[in-house]
This record gives structure tokens, sequence and C-alpha cells, in this order.
């Protein structure tokens, strides 16, 4: 269901107290289509329960970060595994975490805890070209849109939430929504953003 | 000079054609050449103004791509990654060094100048070239010429990526003068960077052109795009502007120039090659108008110098021919007019100095060699003579025989006179049958050999016709330098002696002085009568005679007198009976009768009809007398009864026959004819009867005497009775005193003339005294007579 612009209603059906609820989110471009590898994350404004964050993996196969996006929390070790048969570099100068694994194959030992919350935009020093984004949030309840554009987040305790979106070509910061999650309930939101084309350099192989 | 100036004018026809004509496609020549290579620089500029802004383009791709290099390196991106200004400024003025890079800066993606290595408290300002960075947005890098502290640079964008853009990275690489200098290698122009500021001055920041050069080229700076010629430093330049930037007020040009000079090397060095080649044509053309000049104009200066001697009368000479052009023609040609000339002059020579009958010398050419003979004389002493001869009995000859004959028979003497004669000696005909001998050498021993041998070649008869004719000569010899100093007088001498041997009846005579002291009159007057005769010292008197009964005098006798220059007065009688003895009496008598008549026309043209009696002489007597009276009269218009000729008995006498002839004519002409000095000859009465005379008069000397002596008195009135008789007037001369004059009345005189009645007149005097005797009335009184006697 398509809302119109950035500040569109949010409808919250009420559902059985300490049933945990479900936000349901959709991002589209300026033209209505919708927006993969877009993180949408939902802060609760009220009690934050202690949630040990998850591990994530970020692959390089085929020269290319997969995928694109890899959205962890605060606290995340993220491991890089090289797919490829070549050997790998992968660096940050993001403000949020800055760091170097120096040429390597297959999967280090140790992996990258990623303690800031933003953007970190990983390079490879050695392929120019290859781009992935970690975004840390400080949130454990945070999800990924699909092809479809939409994403879901889960197992959210009701309560007040700021649910942010966030696409490494967007233009500006989108509006954030507040919500209130009720108990057992599910939240939509709808998020519009408008896209830059992606600055990459071309591969000079593949 | 006029051949000279012949030869200049042909060369100097071609040669000023040559140059024309060379001057001209020399002219035409640069103009188009001129024109081509403006064109073809103009085609330079543009072309070169495009590899210029490739170039320029290139340049700034390799700085952009040696920017993005460095850009890209992880140190660099590191350093830039740790906002540490410190840090910043030194890697970007390292890695500015690595592309020698003369500005480095660094803006942050929302343009902020992070760092600027010309000015390093310039942080926290704006990045002055942001248009820059936009570019640099879209197309990944951008470059563009922009001007910093006055001074032009190009400058490129690169983003810093970390892999995506963190920071802007900007290189600049000033423009100097070994930039210029680069492009200028490559492009081939000369190179220059200027800007401006609105619309001020130009100022010129790089260029290759010499600095002299760009003050110029700032003040010269005209509209882009155009070619324009600018003179730089006194040399012209096509010049093409091509605008590197332009935004806001600020202008920068790239001056893109070609000497017009190096354009014009090619045809230049054409241009020399084609001078040295028309100086070398024109060079070689006055050589050979020169050579065909001369060919001309020397052989005509030749021809012209034998022309010269031909003047002088040089025949020696002829025109060098051979030649088969035109000259060669001409130079024949004025040969055939040389020959033809120089025997038409020794035709005209030998007519001038030759005898045509005989083929002898004439007189000129004796006179001639005479000259030639003395002068040879006076050198060596030896005697020079010449000898005159003339022919006894040649004239009844050529009289008798016809002219024909006598032709012959001078050309006879002529030849007999030439053989015996040596050929170093000259003999010549005078005229007539007068001959003259020059003996060059030898002197009176030759002469004396020399007449033996002449006699003995005259002495056989000549036939002709089948007719012995005698002939005899008699010769006068003079001698030079005896008694005369030059030719003429050495001639006269000859012909005196020659005169003196003929009355002498001598084969020869040489000249003696005496011959003209003896009586100098005759013998020296004989060669004077000839000038004397031409030169007019002859005048006519005229005596009046008077009619005895009437007392009127209606006649006159002409009277020749001599009026010698040195001599004076020369009495008649002293050189008439030579001049008949010699035959000039001819010339003499007719001058007299030209004279007289001319006179006597005139009186009867003014009215007044005086009859005129005038003596001739025997050798008058022939058939031209009646011819040369009729012509005479015929062309002074006279009546021909005016005229009366008297004729002396002796003339009749000696030629009877002829003289009967001549008068008849004479007579027949109606002229009057009238016997002189009648009773002195010794003629008949019957053949004087014969006569057509109509008158006769008596001799002076009977008239003179004959008061005092009876016996003339007796003779004068015989005579008048006989004249009566005869049915003749009588008149009587030399009437000297009025007792002669009453007597000759009383004796039935019919007329008288004498220095009692009047002396010979002049032609005036004689009307003066007609005039008073008019006056006076014609009487015939014992006193009454006029006469200029009378007191």
């Amino acid at each position: 269901m398509i809302r119109s612009a950035c500040l569109g209603a949010v409808f919250v059906a009420a559902c059985a107290p300490a049933a945990a609820g479900t936000l349901s989110a959709i991002v589209t471009d300026a033209g209505g289509a919708p927006v993969a590898d877009a993180v949408i994350y939902a802060v609760a404004l009220g009690a934050r329960p202690a949630v040990a964050p998850r591990p994530a993996i970020m692959d390089q196969v085929n020269k290319e970060y997969f995928p694109l996006v890899v959205p962890v929390q605060v606290g995340a070790a993220v491991t890089f595994p090289n797919k490829d048969n070549i050997r790998h570099q992968v660096y940050s100068f993001s403000p949020a975490k800055v760091f170097e694994m120096k040429l390597y194959a297959g999967t280090p030992a140790k992996p990258v805890v990623f303690d800031k919350p933003g953007a970190v935009v990983l390079g490879c020093n050695i392929h120019d070209w290859m781009v992935g984004y970690i975004y840390v949030v400080d949130t454990p309840y945070f999800a990924k849109t699909g092809k479809a554009g939409s994403a879901r987040l889960e197992a959210l305790p009701p309560g007040d939430y700021q649910v942010r979106v966030w696409h490494p070509y967007m233009k500006a910061e989108a509006a954030l929504l507040t919500l209130n999650l009720a108990e057992g309930a599910t939240g939509d939101a709808s998020f519009r953003l408008e896209l830059s084309a992606p600055q990459k350099v071309p591969p000079a192989e593949k | 000079m006029v051949l000279r100036s012949l030869q200049t004018r042909i060369i100097v026809f071609f040669v000023l054609l040559l140059c024309i004509l060379q001057g001209m496609a020399l002219f035409l020549m640069s103009a188009a050449n001129e024109r081509i290579a403006k064109n073809q620089i103009a085609q330079e500029l543009v072309v070169g103004e495009r590899v210029f802004r490739r170039l320029l383009e290139q340049n700034s791709q390799q700085l952009a791509q040696a920017a993005s290099v460095l850009a890209a390196d992880f140190a660099f991106r590191e350093a830039i990654a740790t906002r540490d200004e410190g840090t910043i400024a030194s890697v970007l003025g390292n890695h500015g060094r690595r592309i020698n890079a003369n500005v480095v800066m660094l803006a942050d993606l929302d343009k902020k100048l992070l760092a600027d290595s010309l000015h390093a408290t310039a942080t926290q300002s704006t990045f002055p070239f942001p248009t820059l960075i936009e570019s640099a947005q879209q197309h990944g890098r951008a470059s563009d010429t922009v001007l910093m502290d006055g001074r032009p640079y190009q400058l490129v964008v690169v983003p810093v990526l970390a892999p995506i853009p963190i920071a802007w990275v900007a290189m600049g690489f000033v423009i100097d003068d070994s930039v210029a200098q680069d492009l200028q290698a490559l492009s081939g122009l000369q190179v220059s960077f200027l800007s401006r500021s609105g619309n001020g001055s130009w100022t010129v920041h790089a260029s290759t052109l010499p600095s002299a050069s760009r003050g110029e080229l700032a003040a010269h700076l005209g509209v882009p795009g155009a070619t324009l010629t600018l003179p730089l430093a006194g040399e012209d330049y096509e010049t093409r502007r091509s605008i590197l930037h332009e935004r806001g007020d600020v202008q920068i040009t790239a001056v893109l120039q070609r000497a017009l000079k190096e354009g014009l090397a090619p045809f230049t060095r054409l241009r020399d090659t084609l001078i040295a080649l028309a100086l070398a044509s024109i060079a070689l053309s006055i050589l050979g108008s020169v050579l065909i000049a001369r060919s001309i104009a020397g052989p005509i200066n030749r021809l012209a110098g034998v022309a010269r001697k031909v003047r002088d009368g040089d025949y020696s000479q002829k025109a060098e021919s051979g030649r088969s052009d035109e000259i060669g023609d001409f130079a024949d040609s004025f040969n055939y007019m040389l020959e033809g000339i120089f025997e038409r002059e020794s035709k005209i020579l030998r007519l001038a100095y030759e005898d045509t009958l005989t083929g002898l010398p004439n007189r000129a050419m004796f006179i001639d060699r005479l000259e030639q003979a003395i002068q040879a004389s006076r050198r060596s002493g030896e005697p020079v003579v010449v000898m005159m001869m003339d022919l006894n009995r040649f004239k009844p000859i050529n009289d008798s025989l016809g002219h024909p004959v006598g032709d012959q028979v001078l050309q006879e003497v002529a030849r007999r006179l030439r053989d015996s004669l040596r050929e170093s000696e000259t003999v010549a005909r005078f005229g007539g049958d007068e001959f003259a001998v020059l003996l060059p050498v030898g002197g009176m021993q030759r002469a004396t050999s020399a007449v033996n041998q002449i006699e003995r070649a005259l002495a056989s008869p000549i036939l002709t016709q089948g007719q012995p004719i005698d002939l005899g000569a008699s010769i006068g010899i003079a001698v030079f330098p005896s008694y005369a100093e030059d030719s003429t007088t050495l001639i006269r001498h000859a012909d005196i002696a020659m005169y003196v041997a003929k009355r002498n009846s001598a084969s020869f005579t040489a000249y003696e002085p005496d011959f003209e002291q003896g009586k100098p009159s005759q013998l020296s007057l004989l060669g004077e009568l000839r000038s004397a005769v031409e030169e007019d010292q002859l005048t006519l008197y005229y005596q009046p005679k008077v009619d005895l009964r009437s007392g009127a005098s209606g006649s006159v006798e002409a009277l020749v007198r001599w009026v010698h220059p040195k001599r004076g007065f020369v009495s008649p009688i002293d050189f008439i009976p030579f001049a008949e003895q010699t035959g000039y009496i001819k010339a003499v008598t007719r001058w007299v009768l030209e004279r007289a008549l001319r006179q006597c026309g005139e009186w009867h043209m003014r009215g007044l009809d005086v009859k005129i009696s005038i003596n001739m002489s025997a050798r008058d007597l022939n058939a031209e007398l009646p011819v040369m009276v009729s012509e005479l009269t015929a062309r002074f218009r006279i009546p021909l009864p005016l005229v009366c000729l008297e004729i002396t008995e002796s003339a009749v006498m000696e030629d009877p026959a002829r003289a009967l002839e001549t008068l008849e004519r004479l007579h027949q002409l109606g002229i009057r004819l009238s016997i002189d000095d009648f009773g002195t000859g010794h003629s008949s009465l019957a053949y004087i009867r014969k006569l057509p005379v109509k008158e006769m008069k008596i001799d002076r000397s009977f008239v003179r005497n004959m008061v005092a002596d009876k016996d003339d008195a007796v003779i004068v009135r015989s005579t008048i009775e006989l004249g009566h008789n005869m049915g003749l007037k009588v008149v009587a001369e030399g009437v000297e005193d009025h007792a002669a004059l009453m007597l000759l009345t009383k004796l039935g005189c019919d007329e008288a003339q004498g220095y009692f009645i009047a002396k010979p007149l002049p032609p005036e005097e004689y009307e003066a005294w007609l005039r008073r005797r008019q006056e006076i009335g014609d009487k015939l009184t014992e006193s009454g007579f006029i006469s200029d006697r009378r007191p």
C-alpha cells in the first residue's frame, strides 16, 4: 500500500499485550519504483532491551562486495570472507569505522567489530570499483529491503519507535517516522527516497 | 654617331622589353605568392588551432590522469582521511611535486577549501572554481584554464575516492613560456597566452615571441576567430585567437601566430631564383643585343668608312662582302655602285682631259702635265720644252673637202705625231689644227730631233678618199725656264714663236724675246686678244657719216676699239691684220657683229634708225656669215636695210668665187654691201661689177691728200665718177678738213666721214652729237658743219 509523500500516515493495529509486534516497511524511489538495499531501522524511544548484536558477513565474490549493504547493530562483528581466488584488501576511511585489512585470501580469523553507528564505506585498495556498505545502527531492529522494496522488522516489543531509512545512494536524509507499536500489532511504514546515481568507478576487469 | 645610336637603340629596346616583362612576371608572381602564402598561413592557423586545442586537451587529460592516479594513492587517501590540516598540507605538497603540479588544492564535498598550497591561510574559504567541481561530479574529472594570482594555470579537478568521493583535489600547472614552447614545438606556431579582465587591456603571460613583440601583441590583439595580420617588432604575423576561458569577467585567450616571412620563405627562395634567372637572361640579352647590334653597326660603320674614302676620291677599298644576309647584299650593291661610279668618273675624266676626235690629251690635260713637268724641272733643273704646232694649208682643205675629210686628216696627223714622239712626251690637240707637244726632258737638243721626226712624219702625203694631201707644219718652240716662269707664259711664247715661223715660212722657230720687243703690240697681243674678247676689253665706237647733199647724218661706221688694261688704247690697225692672219678675226667679227647689231636694235627700238656699217674681213666671207647675220638681225629685230657690211677689195680678191657666193647670199637677205678701201686692191672692174654691192668707199689715203695732190684729186674724181657710173653710192672716208669736204661736195661724192665731221664716238656721245646737229639743222655750209674739232 502506497502512501503519499514522506509523511505517510502510519496505521498501527493493536495486538495482544506482551506479544511482539511487526513493522512492515516499503521503500520506493521518486518514480515510485521499489528500492532495494535500503536499511529500515526502528529505534525504541522507551526502554531499550539489551539485545546482543548478531555477527554479520560481508562476502567478496567475483571482485564485488556482496551484498552491497550489510546492516549491523553497534558492536556487531563482521567477517569479510574472500570467496575469490585472488587476494583482496578491505579498507574504510569512514568516520564510523576506520580500518584496513591487509591483503588476504579466504576468511580472516578475526572479524571486524563495528562499535559506532553510521555508514562505513568499504573499499578494496587493489580493486577501485569495489564498494560495499556496512550500515551500523544502534538498535537491534533493522531490516534491508529486497528487490520488491519491502522489509519486515519483527519481534518488536510494543512501544514508541522512531523508524528511519538509509540507502547508500540517497541524496538527503529521509524524514524519520515515529510510531507506536501495540503488542502483537503490525505497523506499516513507507518511504520515498530521492536517489542519485551510484558513483562507481567502472571495473577494470572481472 | 647615328650608327652608335642604332646599336644603342637595339640594345636599349631589347633590354627594356626584357626588364619590363621580367618585372611584370615577378610582380604578378610576388602578389600571387603573397596571397597564396597568406591563405596557406590562414589555413595552417586553422589547422594549428585544432592541433593546439587537441594538445591542450590531451595535456589536461594527462594532467587529470596523473592527478587521478595521485588521488587514488592509498597513502594520500589515508592522509586526507585523517582530516589533519598539517598532514593534508604536507601530503598535498608531496604528491603535487610527484607530478610537478604548481598548485594543489583540496576541497571537501561541500566545495569548502580544506587546503591550498598557494595560500596557507586560505582554509575555510570556498573553492574558487566551484563549477569545475560540478563538472567533475558529472564527468569524473574536470579541467580548465584559470587565472590565479594573475597567472594562468591549467587546473584539473579530480575526486578523492574512498572508494566513493570523499574530497576534491585540484592540481594546477602554470602556463609559462616553456609550456608555450612545447606547444610551439608540436603545433609549429608561435603561441602566446593572454588574459584580460572585462574590456581592460590584455596581459601577456606566456609566449614564444621575443619579448620585444609581446607588448605590441597585447596592444594589437583583435577580434577572436578571424585571421589577421599583426606587425610585431617589424615583422608581419598572421594571427588567430583561440579563447580558452571566458567566465564572468575574465577572459583567457591563446594567440597562435605564424610569421608571414616563414610562410613566404619558399616563395622568397623561388623569387630569388627567378630574379637571378631574370638578371642572367637580361645579361645574356644585353650580350646578344650587343653582338647583333655590332654585327649590323660594325659593317655599316666600315661601309661608311669606305664611302668616306670614295668621297675623297680613293676607289682602292671595297666594302667587305661574303656575308649571306642583308648586310652582305648591301655591301655587294655598294661595291657595284663603287664600280659604276669609278667607271663613270673615269669616263668623265677622259672626256675632260681628252680630245674626242683624236684621242690625244686636250689643252687642260696638257697644262696639267706641263705644270707637273715644270714642278719636276724646278727640282731637277732639267729644261722643259713646249712646242706649238699649226698645220699649213689645213683651212683650205677643211673648207674645200669638208669637215669629215678634215677630221680624218687631223686624226692621221695625231697618230703620226704620237708615233714620232716618245712615250714620256705628250702631244695634245688644242683645237682646230693646233697641236702642242711637251718634252719633259732633253731640252733644245731633243726639241730639234723631235721637230725632225715630226717633219718626217708629216712629209708623206695623207691619203683620204684616194686623194693625197700634202701638209706642212709651223712649229714654235719655248723652253722652261728660259724667258718663262709659268706654263701660261711658256705656251704663249711657243705660240708666238709658231707665228713667227709661219710668217717666215720656217718649219720651226724657237722663241726669242726680240719677237715681242720688235713689234710688241702685234705678237704679244695675239694671246691677249683672246682674253680681251672674253673679258669685254673691246668696245665699239661709231663714226658718223654725213650726206653731202642734204647734210643729214643717218649712218655710222662701227669701229672696234681695244682698251688694254696695261697698254691702254690699241689701234685696230695694230691688231686687226694680225687677227686676220691668225684666223682669230672670226671671233672678233662675231663679237663686233653682235655688239653693233644690238646697238642698232636698241636705237631702232627707240625710233632712231641709224644705218650701221660693219667691216668684214676676208676670212669672214664664208657660208656662216649670212646665217649669223640673219640670226642676229632677227634676234635684235632690226630691219635688214639698216645693216651694211663693208668688205675690202683685197678680201674679195683672196677667194673671189667664195666671196661672190657669200655676198650673193647676203644680198638676197637684203643686207647692203659696201666695197671698202676702194682703189688699193688690184681687182678688175669687171669682177667688181658682178658683186651685188650698193656702195663703194674711197680709201682715206686718197682723200687725205687730194686737196694738196692733184693726182689724188684726179683719182678721187675718177673713182666718184666710176662709182656713179656703176650705180653705186660713193662714200669718202678720212675727211680731215673743210677744204676736202668742200671738194668732195663739188665732185659729187654722196657721203663723207672723217675727223673733220666727227671722230668715232661711243653710242651716247653719238646720240648727243646727233641732237646737236639737229638743233642747228643739217646744213652743209662752209662753216655750218658740225665737228667736234670746231672751236
